[in-house]
Parts: structure tokens; sequence; C-alpha cells
């Protein structure tokens, strides 16, 4: 019986020793894939918006070149530029080995697909709505390797939206009028990324449906649509929107609740990123009250 | 007679456009006088300037394809504008529109000078080099500021929305005083040209001082055009196509063919705006309209002097 409970204790112990020993081995190993992972990646961003997701999931610190317009976070100033946005320097892009390559849609279609043909490996992410921001996160983590921290990021980012959105809900909503160009004049529909965020936010896009989602627009149908506040991102001033013929009967023309740059900074609404939460409680305290101007 | 005819009839036709460009949709009384009446003034001053212009330069430069852009002017104007939009100073854009367009005249003007005389040919050389190189630069700001493509083509494809302050709105209407007056002065050389479209030589002969009169038509008709092209941006083919039209049917008698042109060139524009706004929920460039309409035109045109 000794013998035999002896023998018993001894498969037991070695067992429990190859058990620490295996599993040693595999988190080692599996640390050392994962640090060797990270430290071999090299990310080049041509879209300011997916600069910002990867920046939400703490990869900034392995991008290795963006284009001009990824401006946020500032650490991004000091990265090697491959050129703007629709004018991107391929070689520049080579010469940097990239492991990844994250590109926009758009006008970045085409280099995406070349830079493929060159064997570099190219993530694609243009959300055009809310959901599509939020899998775009998603895509990115998987590409990066942070899984986890994409869903945490994803699903805080959506209960947020909505707890924002249930807090406030004015009634009646007020109508905004959002101006993205002055020359020809251009607006957003309900089916753009901004024109769902100020629905979102509880005021009433006074184009929700356009032609395209961003759309040149006539002056005198913002005239009929009698906006109560206005957002102007088009480089035009206060004095000169108050100015323009045929204007001055719009409420937020009289009441002085015109709205621009400074008020309200455009990343945070047209960029289809992380910080648009931002910009949906900018949007709710301008819907609240008129700031100082 | 046949002029008369078609002075009416287009002036019925004119009438006609006019009120259903003013009234069509939902309007009030401030839509009405603040944006469409602008609206009409300045697309009926661009038609009226661009085919009277046209209608001159054909005969000036003695050649059918010549246009009021052919001389570069409207270049000029064209990157003074698209400078001034890039900077944000959008009531700007026609002061440094007007201002492109007399920097380039000036230069055209130095450059059609040869030997102290002011050469045709060398006028038409200098104004389609000059245009051209400016076209390049246009070209160059539309690479490199993508994001204000819209106000570039804008500005290459003819826009008649300008949005106007009220200061800049009588602005507006002091320089289309001055432009349609400046559009009857030139009426004046109507007779002149007439003569010179026999040739130089003969024109000499008969008293006139050629060289001078190209000078001066050369300086009115570019004023004329960097005023239109501030405000409106490059629409082509109305100063091409309107005077021929007007030439098929009463002949090529300039006293006959400019003041026609001048009435047909600003009903054609107000129809063709017309048709850029209400043909698709979009509004369409008005310059792409007048071009679909004067394409096939100026095929035909061309076909039609091989035979």
């Amino acid at each position: 019986m000794k013998e035999k409970s002896k023998v018993k204790r001894a498969l037991f112990k070695t067992c429990a020793v190859l058990l620490v020993l295996v599993s040693g081995v595999l988190v080692f190993s599996d640390c050392h894939k994962k640090e060797s992972l990270a430290k071999g990646q090299r990310y080049v961003v041509l879209s300011p918006e997916i600069a910002e997701i990867i920046a939400v999931l703490e990869g900034t610190q392995h991008i290795v070149g963006v284009t001009a317009e990824c401006n946020w976070p500032e650490s991004l100033k000091a990265k090697a530029k491959v050129g703007q946005f629709g004018a991107v320097n391929k070689e520049k892009i080579i010469a940097l080995k990239p492991s990844i390559v994250f590109a926009s849609s758009l006008e970045q279609q085409a280099i995406g697909s070349e830079l493929s043909k060159l064997g570099i490996n190219v993530v694609t992410v243009y959300p055009k709505s809310v959901e599509e921001m939020l899998q775009g996160i998603l895509t990115v983590g998987d590409a990066i390797g942070e899984k986890n921290r994409a869903t945490f990021a994803a699903d805080s980012l959506r209960s947020e939206l909505q707890k924002l959105s249930r807090n406030f809900q004015p009634n009646p909503r007020p109508k905004i009028y959002l101006e993205i160009y002055r020359e020809p004049l251009m607006s957003v529909s309900d089916k753009s990324f901004v024109g769902e965020l100020i629905e979102l936010a509880g005021g009433d896009n006074i184009f929700p449906e356009l032609e395209r989602d961003y759309c040149r627009i006539k002056s005198e149908d913002v005239i009929k649509a009698a906006p109560d506040l206005i957002i102007c991102y088009s480089k035009d001033t206060r004095a000169k929107i108050k100015s323009r013929m045929g204007w001055q009967n719009i409420p937020a023309v009289k009441n002085d609740r015109i709205y621009l740059e400074e008020d309200i900074n455009p990343d945070w609404l047209l960029r289809a990123g992380p910080r648009c939460v931002l910009g949906v409680q900018r949007l709710q305290e301008l819907m609240q009250y008129s700031v100082g101007k | 007679m046949k002029n008369k005819l078609l002075f009416c009839g287009l002036l019925v036709l004119g009438i006609v456009l006019g009120w259903f460009y003013l009234s069509a949709g939902q309007i009030d009384g401030n839509i009405l006088l603040n944006v469409r009446l602008p609206r009409l003034l300045l697309t009926l001053f661009t038609g009226m300037t661009l085919a009277g212009v046209g209608s001159v330069y054909q005969m000036m430069l003695n050649n059918p394809l010549a246009e009021p852009y052919i001389l570069g002017v409207s270049s000029g104007a064209a990157l003074g504008s698209v400078i001034a939009g890039l900077a944000g100073l959008f009531i700007l854009m026609p002061v440094f529109g007007f201002a492109g367009a007399l920097l380039t005249m000036l230069l055209v003007w130095l450059l059609a000078q040869k030997k102290g005389q002011f050469d045709k040919t060398r006028l038409l050389l200098s104004g389609i080099i000059v245009g051209m190189f400016l076209s390049a630069v246009i070209s160059l700001i539309m690479y490199l500021f993508q994001q204000d493509a819209m106000l570039i083509l804008g500005t290459l494809m003819g826009n008649l929305g300008h949005i106007f302050s009220a200061t800049e709105y009588r602005f507006f209407l002091i320089l289309t005083v001055v432009g349609l007056l400046v559009l009857v002065l030139i009426h004046h050389d109507s007779l002149t040209l007439d003569v010179m479209s026999e040739g130089d030589l003969y024109a000499g002969s008969v008293g006139i001082q050629v060289h001078r009169l190209r000078q001066r038509l050369f300086v009115l008709c570019s004023l004329l055009t960097g005023i239109v092209v501030a405000y409106a941006g490059i629409i082509g083919f109305v100063g091409l196509i309107i005077p021929h039209i007007v030439r098929l049917i009463v002949g090529t008698s300039q006293r006959k063919v400019y003041p026609l042109s001048l009435l047909g060139g600003g009903v054609f524009l107000l129809g063709c705006d017309f048709l850029a706004m209400h043909l698709t929920a979009l509004e369409l460039p008005v310059g792409v309209i007048t071009a679909f309409i004067g394409c096939p035109f100026f095929v035909w045109l061309l076909l039609r002097k091989k035979a």
C-alpha cells in the first residue's frame, strides 16, 4: 500500500512539475512571440481616422510613417511623412519597410491595391457610419494583435454614445445646418458620418437627404429650412455669413448662433474616429446654450 | 426684317424663361429678391457679355474659332479667384479675379507688341500661350490643394450661384451698369469691324486705324471678360456658338450680329442655368450644360468648314 501511494505521489509530483514547466514554456514562448510581433511591427498610416483608432489601441509607438493630415495624437508630428491624403509617395512608403499599411478608401484605393501587388500587407478601413467606425476599430485591433483592447474600446465607445444620446433629447430638436464648403455651398446628409452624429446628439440636420453624403446645396434651401444653429467649417467668418443676402431672417443668424472651427473642432465631427464622442458632447453643449464669442 | 423677328422672338423667350427662372418651386419675397434676382442678373450679364465679346473677337481676329477666353484673360481671372478662395477670402474672389484679368491683359498686351505695332497674329499667339501657362498653374494648385477641388472646379466649369453680401451686390450692380455701357460702346465699332473683315489693308485704305482699334477692343473686351469670369467662373461655348448661330440666321454683318448675340447669349445662358439647377436634384455646373450643347455644334461647325 505504502509503495503504491509512493508511486502515486511521485507520479503526481512529476505531473505537477511537468505542468508547471509546460505552462511556463508556453507562457514564456507566448510572451516572446508577442514581444517579437510587437517589436517587428511597422505601421504606415495613410488616413487620420485610422491613426486615431491606433492611438486608442495604444499602438502609436509602432507607427513609422503617416500622411500630412494625421495630426492626432501630437506624437505623430515627429513621424516620417509619406505625402498627403490624396497624393501619397509610394517610394517613401516602401522605403519605410512597413509590416502593415493602413489605408482609407476613395483616393487611396488605387494606391492600396498597388502596394498589395508588391506584397505589402494593406488593411483598408473606411468607415462611413458610427457602426462602421466601431467595426473599423475591431478590424484595426485584429490587424495589430490587440483584439481584446479593440473589443473593449468599441464597446465602451458604443455605450458612451448611447448614454449621451439617451441623456439629451431636446423637444423640439434644434435644426442644424452644417456648412463644409462655401464656393459652392456644400452640406451633409444624414447618411454621412457627421450627419449621423448630429441626429445622435439630438439635433435635426436640415438636409436629411441629399444626392450624395457630402453634397452641393442651394443658398435658398438653407433660407427655407431656417436652421437654429449653423456650424460653419468653410473658412468663412461670422460677419460674412451674417451679411449673405437673404440670410438675415434665419434664426441662427438672428440669434447669433453661428459656430466656427474654434467653437467645435471639425476633426471631432468629420473624422470617423473615436474622438466623435467629444464631438457629440460639444454639439450638445452648443445646442444647450450659446457659447461666448 | 429677319433680325427684327429674331430679336422679338428672343425677347419673348427671355421673358418667359426669366419668369420660370425666378418663380420655380416654393419661394417667398425674400428668396426672390435676395437670391434669385441677383443670380438672374449675373446670368444675363454673363451670357450677354460672353456672346458679345465672342462675336467681336471672331471679327477682330478674323478667326471663326475665337471666343472670349482665347486671349488668356479668363485664365488670369480664374487664377485670381482661386487664390482668393483658397485663402478663405470669398468676398474678395471677384476682386482678385478682376485683378488677375488686368495683369494678364497687360502681359498679353506687352507680348503682342511687335516693333511698336499691335499685331493680330502675335496677339492671338501670346494670348493663347499666356492662357495655357496660367491654366497649368491652376492645375498645379488643384493638385496641391485637393480638398479645395470643388472651388477650383466651380471656377473652371462655371458657377452662377455666387452668394452676394449686400455691399458686394451693390458693387456688382455698379459693375453691371458700367459693363452694359461698355457693351453699348463696343457696338459703335461694329461698322468698322465689318469693314475690317475685308482685310487690314483695305480697312487701312479707307482710313481706319486698324491697330489702334484692335488695342481698344482688346482692352474693353478683356475688362468685360475679367468681370464675368471673376463672378461666374469660366463658362465655355456661349461666346463661341451664339455668334455663329446668329450669323447663320441673319448673315455676317456685325451690326446685326452683335446686338442679337448679346440678347441670344443672355437668353441661352439663362436657359442653360435653369437646366443646370433643375435637370437633376444635384445642381450641375453650368459650364457642363453649355458644353453639352456646344460641343456637338463645334464639331458640326468644323465638319461644315471642311465641306
